[in-house]
């Protein structure tokens, strides 16, 4: 993959280009249909559609929605790949920062894989293979023997220092909460690097108010996942920072009263945005129905950004996150129809 | 068995004994069996509730996992799962319930919080939390529902036992020990019968025998009396 991270950003190609990926998306039509469709119909439906070539490469090691699932993650690498082979300069670093997601889930799958010591065909298979790790990193990776090996590996990366740092504590208690923990923690506290403070009302400042947002979004979930759970555990272990919402030790003091927690986010910025998640959540006992509202307002205010900057890093990061939720919407559909649920489940858990 | 005995007074005792026994057996058979069948409906009241909470528990989990490998996808449950430590222990006692020994399981490390599961916190969803939480306590459930069903199993066992004891006295040993009775007293009665008869033929012809021989003395001694000129 050639980089050049130096020099101007090329946004008009990148965003084209983006523009017709876009369109290629399946639509609600083509979700009611899946979703009336057997397994099977699905993994047809897909071998004639954007997944073909996937789908193909992967039958003979794979089957039914198993196999679905493995060539919409081989999809999703090589479209999220394109779009670090086509951008240049700044915007190649804010896409990388933000793929960077999938060099965090390799890692993790890397790790766990030692741990319960899974073979290198397995770990190899549960890799997404994009984001900013090289062909050659991965595969130093998935050849490591230890999870120090794996840790030794990644060093120079983003999650060489915060994964050292954790080891002690991974050495001492055996298991993997705390290198899982610096792995997701490093990619989050990158996430707004090379941003800067940019001017108001810029499509970076918007970008960045974005990624603030992600992170909040991602504190609460944590933060009521704990208070639900009555789990103690401190701040430091699972608090990003770089949100505009909370620091560590609000977000400790409200963890443990959820009903606080709601009402400080019903007064804050997001308070009319998820007031319906909200409400849900203060009705029903589950999370579930939150975190759906969660991914529902970040897609959203995407896809709002990208129409208010067609020329900036938004109508990209509204491509990767419209992308990502075909992906999970046609999973849903095809583990829904393997597990029985009904046509009306499955609708209801899509996000479009 | 009554035509086999020999009919003897010594035999009679020895079964009235043994009648007697059978009979105080049969009467503690019964109430063990009766306390059995009220201890084991007790215990087949919980069993069907355990059984209840399992079959949903059960469908609960199932749509939990379901869900989760829908949304999450099934690389991602399979990674939490995966870093799974503290595997769940069972340990397992005894107890006894009016001489049946059930089992007492005792299980730890089965609810986890959420810190305890080996999964980052940071990088995973609330559905995984819900899938983890539901097997939990479906787990729990079956930890429950073996020792209610094994504790049900082995009372039904016993029970069984004890109404096949109490069955045999009831219908085939007393009923054998109560005819070889009344087979020997009725042996005994006959012989009594017998020999007063006996005595009495002997009693009769012993006066049978005086009567003659007083007859033949009493001719002897006419003979003799009788005058010398006739």
């Amino acid at each position: 993959m050639s980089v050049n991270t130096e020099g101007s950003s090329n946004y008009e190609y990148v965003t084209a280009r983006v523009r017709s990926r876009r369109a290629k998306l399946f639509d609600a039509d083509d979700y009611r249909k899946m979703v009336r469709m057997g397994p099977g119909e699905i993994a047809r439906f897909m071998e004639d559609s954007e997944y073909e070539t996937e789908m193909n490469a992967l039958g003979s090691r794979h089957t039914g929605v198993d196999l679905v699932e493995y060539a919409l993650n081989r999809n999703l690498s090589k479209h999220f790949d394109d779009l670090l082979t086509w951008a240049d300069g700044s915007l190649y670093e804010y896409v990388a920062n933000y793929l960077r997601k999938f060099d965090a889930w390799n890692v993790k799958t890397v790790i766990r894989g030692i741990y319960t010591d899974a073979g290198r065909e397995e770990i190899e298979d549960d890799l997404i293979r994009t984001g900013e790790f090289s062909e050659r990193t991965l595969d130093r990776l998935v050849d490591a023997t230890s999870v120090e090996d794996a840790v030794e590996t990644l060093s120079g990366t983003i999650f060489g220092e915060p994964l050292e740092d954790a080891y002690e504590d991974f050495e001492s208690s055996d298991v993997l909460v705390p290198l899982e923990n610096a792995v997701d923690r490093a990619f989050f506290g990158h996430l707004l690097d090379d941003i800067g403070q940019p001017e108001p009302d810029a499509p970076t400042a918007l970008y960045r108010e974005f990624l603030e947002a992600e992170i909040d979004f991602r504190n609460l979930r944590n933060g009521l996942r704990i208070a639900r759970s009555g789990a103690e555990i401190s701040p430091e272990e699972y608090f990003i920072e770089g949100g505009r919402l909370f620091d560590g030790e609000e977000l400790r003091q409200l963890a443990s009263n959820t009903d606080e927690l709601v009402t400080a986010i019903r007064e804050s910025t997001y308070g009319g945005d998820l007031s319906e998640a909200l409400d849900e959540l203060e009705s029903a006992e589950s999370l579930i129905g939150f975190e759906h509202a969660l991914n529902t307002a970040l897609l959203e205010y995407s896809e709002k950004l990208s129409n208010r900057h067609p020329l900036s890093i938004c109508p990209v990061l509204s491509y990767i996150l419209a992308k990502e939720r075909e992906i999970e919407n046609i999973r849903a559909i095809a583990r829904g129809r393997e597990a029985g649920l009904s046509v009306e489940e499955i609708e209801e858990e899509l996000i479009q | 068995m009554s035509k086999d005995v020999k009919p003897t007074r010594k035999n009679l005792m020895a079964i009235e004994d043994r009648i007697e026994l059978s009979e105080r057996g049969h009467d503690t058979l019964e109430k063990k069996r009766d306390g059995l069948i009220m201890e084991f409906m007790d215990i087949l009241d919980q069993a069907q509730d355990v059984r209840s909470d399992l079959d949903d528990n059960y469908e609960r989990a199932q749509r939990n996992i379901n869900m989760a490998r829908a949304m999450e996808g099934d690389v991602a449950v399979r990674g939490a799962a995966a870093a799974l430590k503290e595997h769940p222990e069972i340990t397992s006692q005894s107890k006894n319930i009016m001489g049946v020994v059930v089992p007492q399981i005792e299980s730890t490390k089965v609810k986890k919080s959420l810190d305890q599961r080996g999964y980052g916190l940071v990088g995973t969803s609330a559905r995984i939390d819900e899938a983890a939480d539901a097997y939990e306590q479906l787990l729990e459930t079956i930890i429950l529902a073996a020792e209610v069903e094994t504790a049900m199993k082995k009372m039904l066992d016993e029970i069984e036992k004890t109404k096949r004891r109490v069955n045999a006295l009831e219908f085939k040993l007393l009923p054998e020990l109560h005819g070889a009775q009344e087979y020997i007293e009725q042996k005994l009665e006959e012989q009594e019968r017998e020999e007063i008869f006996r005595m009495k033929k002997i009693k009769a012809k012993k006066e049978e025998d005086e009567a003659a021989e007083n007859a033949q003395e009493a001719a002897e001694a006419e003979v003799e009396t009788v005058p010398a000129d006739g």
